[in-house]
């Protein structure tokens, strides 16, 4: 099964020259379709169904797409699909482990599972702006 | 949770017109011949939300509680057949992404053109009992 989706992802080419924002929104959807699907594969490559569901993957990966959602300039898009393909390409045939899975896709920004998406009232701004940046 | 459980109470005169009809008709199939019968029940026409006769209850059940889940949705908020996914907050990629979620739940593949159209609970449920259909029919 991992090699099937490792076919499909050379065969499927998601980034390309967009003409409009349009397109390079069709490109994008593609290309988290494309992810989507090969998340049995990677599960199963890495071993994470203990540590991690399916639908939490996914929604690590829209989360990550959504923090470039404010772009407008097509060929930026294409660019960071590009990225996306490359990483999901490296995911699936295995070239990464499993702690660089669980590092970057899992755990959240205090180390703990995605789960605690809930902000936490009592910090204060500085505190939140020192923790996730310098220039503020 | 008072909407759902007034949805489960309204789904059993139907489901036992369903039985009757599905056992008076033998040898045929009784999912087609059933839901084109169940047209004509007053039950129906009682019933506050029109139910597509193509629909299955639980599947829309699954399905409206994958929607509440991708989109944190508080359990008061009211889910029928008619939410659209755009009027409950969801944007473009959630909307992926929860075609996505129930292509895993259901075990289908949805095609390009048909994941465009959907907008609705309903829709969803409609299009993920067509390809379960299907699939089962190929495999058998």
């Amino acid at each position: 099964m991992a090699t099937a989706t490792a076919q499909a992802l050379r065969v499927m080419k998601v980034s390309g020259n967009s003409r409009n924002v349009e397109e390079a929104r069709a490109r994008v959807f593609d290309f988290f379709k494309l992810a989507c699907r090969s998340l049995p594969a990677v599960m199963d490559i890495y071993n994470l169904d203990d540590v991690v569901t399916k639908s939490q993957l996914r929604s690590a990966i829209s989360s990550q797409i959504r923090k470039n959602s404010h772009i407008t300039n097509a060929k930026v898009i294409d660019m960071l699909l590009f990225k996306g393909m490359e990483e999901l390409g490296n995911i699936v045939e295995h070239h990464k482990q499993r702690h660089h899975i669980i590092g970057q896709y899992v755990l959240g920004k205090d180390g703990t599972l995605h789960d605690s998406s809930i902000k936490d009232p009592g910090t204060s701004d500085f505190l939140k702006n020192f923790y996730s940046g310098n220039y503020f | 949770m008072a909407a759902v459980s007034a949805t489960c109470l309204r789904f059993q005169p139907l489901f036992s017109q369903l039985k009757k009809s599905s056992q008076a008709a033998a040898g045929l199939k009784p999912v087609a011949l059933g839901w084109a019968k169940n047209t004509g029940f007053p039950s129906l026409k009682a019933s506050r939300f029109r139910v597509s006769c193509a629909a299955k209850p639980e599947t829309v059940d699954k399905v409206i509680e994958i929607v509440r889940k991708q989109l944190a949705l508080t359990p008061e908020t009211e889910l029928t057949n008619e939410s659209k996914f755009a009027a409950l907050g969801a944007d473009s990629l959630d909307t992926v992404e929860i075609v996505m979620a129930l292509e895993e739940e259901f075990d289908i593949n949805v095609e390009e053109e048909n994941s465009q159209n959907i907008t609705t609970v309903r829709e969803a449920a409609d299009m993920i009992d067509k390809l379960v259909q299907e699939k089962a029919g190929g495999g058998s």
